[in-house]
């Protein structure tokens, strides 16, 4: 009877862990869709199309980040190809010119200005240092929208970084000795 | 609880919920959208810098400058629109109930950033009630750095908010600056020599500059004393580097409808029965016991417009809530260092809040003169005399007017632009009589040991983002600040982030304290806040107490 104190605790601790490990991520992200089946990897081989045709900069050097309808209807006039995915985003979105509506993995708390040229220009990162291999995936990664942030759960695309967090831009700006002031970041 | 701090479940929350409070209601957001640029005119101060602004959809997010730099109250404008100190509403009924209550007694509208469009109807409008239009100067000069090899200021802020930037910065190599100041200022500094004044002896100083050494290579002399103007005169600076401002042309018809142009300090004591005063954005401020002197003694009605309740609505009747730069369309006055006309409007970047009150609108209305359409109508007048250039800010061109139908030119000016006439010849400088400072009374260095050193004007609202950098930076003197040197922190009785009261003999004031080396002894450097302006005047003796 001496030893039940310290199991109740341990089995205590079990459920915890358990909880917190398995549970918690169920509980607390919520998996979206994203509105169209988009492959990179077939727009990369068979379009030969480069991640800055799409995700182009402005004449003014900001981002235009996920292109919109116009862009891709430059070349899908009409359903290029059978697949459901490709026949989905003529019906939906083509012909009755809808935007689709992206869910955006790296989108950022309000109060923080990331300049996308500053990092790919000046700081020479490849977009895969971030975004992982996307480009060569041939589906979009589920979405998960952490249910009271409101942000996805991973914007690095598994490219070895955590999810959304400021440790991980500080500990990239740590290691090139760019960690200069709060107002880099955070107008 | 043991078992739940080894997995991710309590960190999470604790960062979640830190974003989740970012976007708690009325937590500013800048709109999601199409992210664009657009261009205007900085109006917070006559500089009138070109401005690009960076929105995301009708949200200006990012200020920045068009060929130069903003300073740091440009930079950040875009913050004014949600000032906590903001006037949002006031009693406009009420007030022109009381100023028509006062009809046919002596009316007055006090403009402090005169040169506007808006000045051309308010001097019209009071032409129409016989009223008296006023400005801090009656006749403001221009100053041509350009043209200048050797400047004298006593005190001109000249490398830190004068004039306009660009032009300061294109002239600076070529001419040699003698900074006589108390404090070595950020222009002193700056300056190929600094000369070191007793505090408050600037009006002695300019007296003697006929016995300086560099007095025969003087070709400009800059400072705030009445007898400046008749320094540069006699140095032959008229003509050369001193010309009258110039302003564009505006419509005939005006000119013949304006009241003249009246120095406020010429206006007879106890004469104005309502005054209208305009103060967004202010370039000078008046101390409110010289604004009181010319007030009758019987119940006088003061109105001031405002953008904010730090200034006159501390003491008016009224103070009705005005919009400001960069909510409204406005055009800039031209700067110190203007000497040929140029046009420029501050575009609204926001729209204009609900509520807010014209004095141009308010006036026309009194006076039935129609001001609605004015600045439409000078940029008008400006196409059709055919004269300058346009320069658009967003492809750096420059297209003479000629060449633009009237419809390009105001689209020009609306998408951020600035008309200039180069080629235009000076206005001659016209010797104004000494500006009448009011006498003084004797102040007795035993009741008052320290001499007031006064920061530059800036009585506009900063953003409270510039307000915590400049508090925690000491780059500039917070304007309820003041500076004193640690001997007379320690008379005193005060310590540096400590509170006291300033007292002058015009009263008393709370400030807070900055103890501060370079501080010369015996003077205390005052803050640009109104509170403060209106118990230091010109070189006032003070004391701090402390509380
Ligand atoms: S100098 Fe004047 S006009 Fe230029 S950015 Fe600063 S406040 Fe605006």
């Amino acid at each position: 009877m001496k030893l039940r104190g310290p199991i109740v605790f341990l089995a205590g601790v079990l459920v915890a862990l358990g909880a917190g490990w398995a549970g918690f991520p169920r509980l607390i992200y919520q998996t979206r869709r994203q509105p169209v089946d988009f492959s990179h990897q077939v727009h990369a081989e068979k379009a030969g199309a480069k991640c800055e045709d799409c995700h182009a900069y402005r004449a003014d050097g900001s981002f235009a980040g996920v292109p919109a309808l116009d862009k891709c209807s430059g070349c899908h006039t009409a359903a290029m190809g059978s697949t459901v995915a490709e026949k989905n985003f003529i019906d939906q979105y083509v012909t009755p010119q809808r935007e689709p509506e992206w869910l955006v993995y790296a989108r950022q708390p309000e109060n923080v200005y990331f300049s996308h040229i500053t990092h790919t220009k000046r700081g020479n990162l490849k977009c895969e240092q971030c975004h992982g291999n996307q480009g060569a995936s041939n589906s979009l990664p589920p979405y998960q929208q952490d249910r009271i942030s409101g942000y996805s759960r991973d914007i690095w695309g598994h490219a070895g970084r955590p999810a959304m967090t400021m440790d991980a831009c500080v500990a990239c700006h740590r290691q090139s000795h760019l960690e200069h002031s709060c107002l880099d970041c955070h107008k | 609880m043991a078992g739940a701090v080894l997995t991710p479940a309590p960190w999470r929350l604790i960062t979640d919920t830190a974003l989740w409070s970012e976007n708690w209601p009325g937590v500013p957001r800048p709109a999601r959208g199409e992210i664009r640029a657009r261009f205007t005119t900085c109006a917070l101060c006559p500089a009138g810098c070109a401005v690009r602004a960076r929105c995301v959809g009708e949200q200006p997010v990012l200020l920045t400058g068009v060929s130069g730099g903003l300073c740091p109250f440009g930079l950040s404008a875009h913050h004014l629109p949600y000032h906590p100190a903001r006037l949002r509403k006031g009693p406009v009924a009420e007030a022109t109930a009381a100023v028509a209550g006062k009809a046919g007694q002596g009316i007055a509208v006090l403009d402090l950033n005169p040169g506007r469009t808006a000045s051309w109807s308010y001097r019209r409008a009071m032409g129409a009630m016989k009223g008296a239009y006023l400005t801090p100067q009656a006749e403001p000069f221009a100053y041509d750095l350009s043209a200048a090899r050797t400047v004298l200021s006593i005190g001109t802020p000249l490398l830190d908010g004068w004039g306009t930037p660009s032009k300061v910065n294109a002239a600076r190599p070529n001419f040699r600056l003698i900074q006589a100041e108390a404090m070595e200022s950020r222009t002193a500094m700056l300056a190929e020599q600094w000369i070191p004044i007793a505090p408050g002896s600037e009006s002695a100083f300019a007296k003697s500059i006929p016995q300086l050494e560099a007095a025969r290579e003087l070709s400009l002399v800059l400072g705030e004393g009445p007898e400046i103007a008749e320094i540069n005169q006699r140095i032959g600076a008229f003509g050369k580097t001193v010309f009258g401002r110039s302003e564009a042309v505006v419509p005939e018809t005006w000119t013949r409808e304006a009241a003249a142009v009246t120095a406020f300090a010429d206006v007879p004591d106890h004469s104005i029965a309502v005054l209208l005063i305009d103060e967004t954005p202010a370039t000078s401020y008046i101390p409110w016991h010289r604004i009181e002197q010319k007030l009758v003694r019987d119940n006088p009605v003061v109105v001031t417009f405002a953008a904010h309740r730090g200034g006159y609505a501390r003491h008016a009747q009224f103070a009705l809530p005005t919009a400001m730069y960069p909510e409204v369309l406005d055009d800039v006055a031209p700067a110190a260092d203007a000497i040929r006309p140029v046009f420029r409007l501050a575009a609204p970047l926001v729209a204009t809040p609900t509520g807010v009150v014209s004095l141009a609108e308010f006036v026309g209305t009194l006076s039935g003169v129609p001001v609605a359409n004015v600045l439409r109508e000078r940029a008008d007048a400006i196409h059709h005399a055919g004269q300058g250039t346009l320069h658009t800010y967003a492809d750096r061109q420059r297209t003479a007017v000629k060449e633009l139908t009237a419809d390009a030119f105001w689209k020009g000016l609306n998408e951020g632009g600035e008309w200039t006439w180069e080629d235009a010849k000076p206005r001659a400088a016209v010797m104004n009589r000494a500006e009448v400072r009011p006498v003084e009374p004797v102040e007795s260095p035993a009741d008052l040991p320290l001499v007031a050193i006064s920061e530059p004007h800036y009585a506009g609202l900063v953003s409270p983002l510039l307000t915590k950098l400049y508090q925690e930076s000491n780059l500039l003197l917070a304007p309820n600040r003041i500076a004193l040197h640690p001997k007379d922190a320690r008379d005193a009785g005060v310590v540096d982030g400590g509170r006291a009261m300033l007292q002058t003999r015009l009263g008393k004031c709370a400030v807070e304290v900055t103890v501060d080396a370079a501080v010369p002894a015996g003077a205390v450097q005052v803050g640009s806040a109104p509170g403060i302006q209106d118990v230091c005047g010109h070189a006032a003796r003070a004391k701090v107490v402390s509380v």
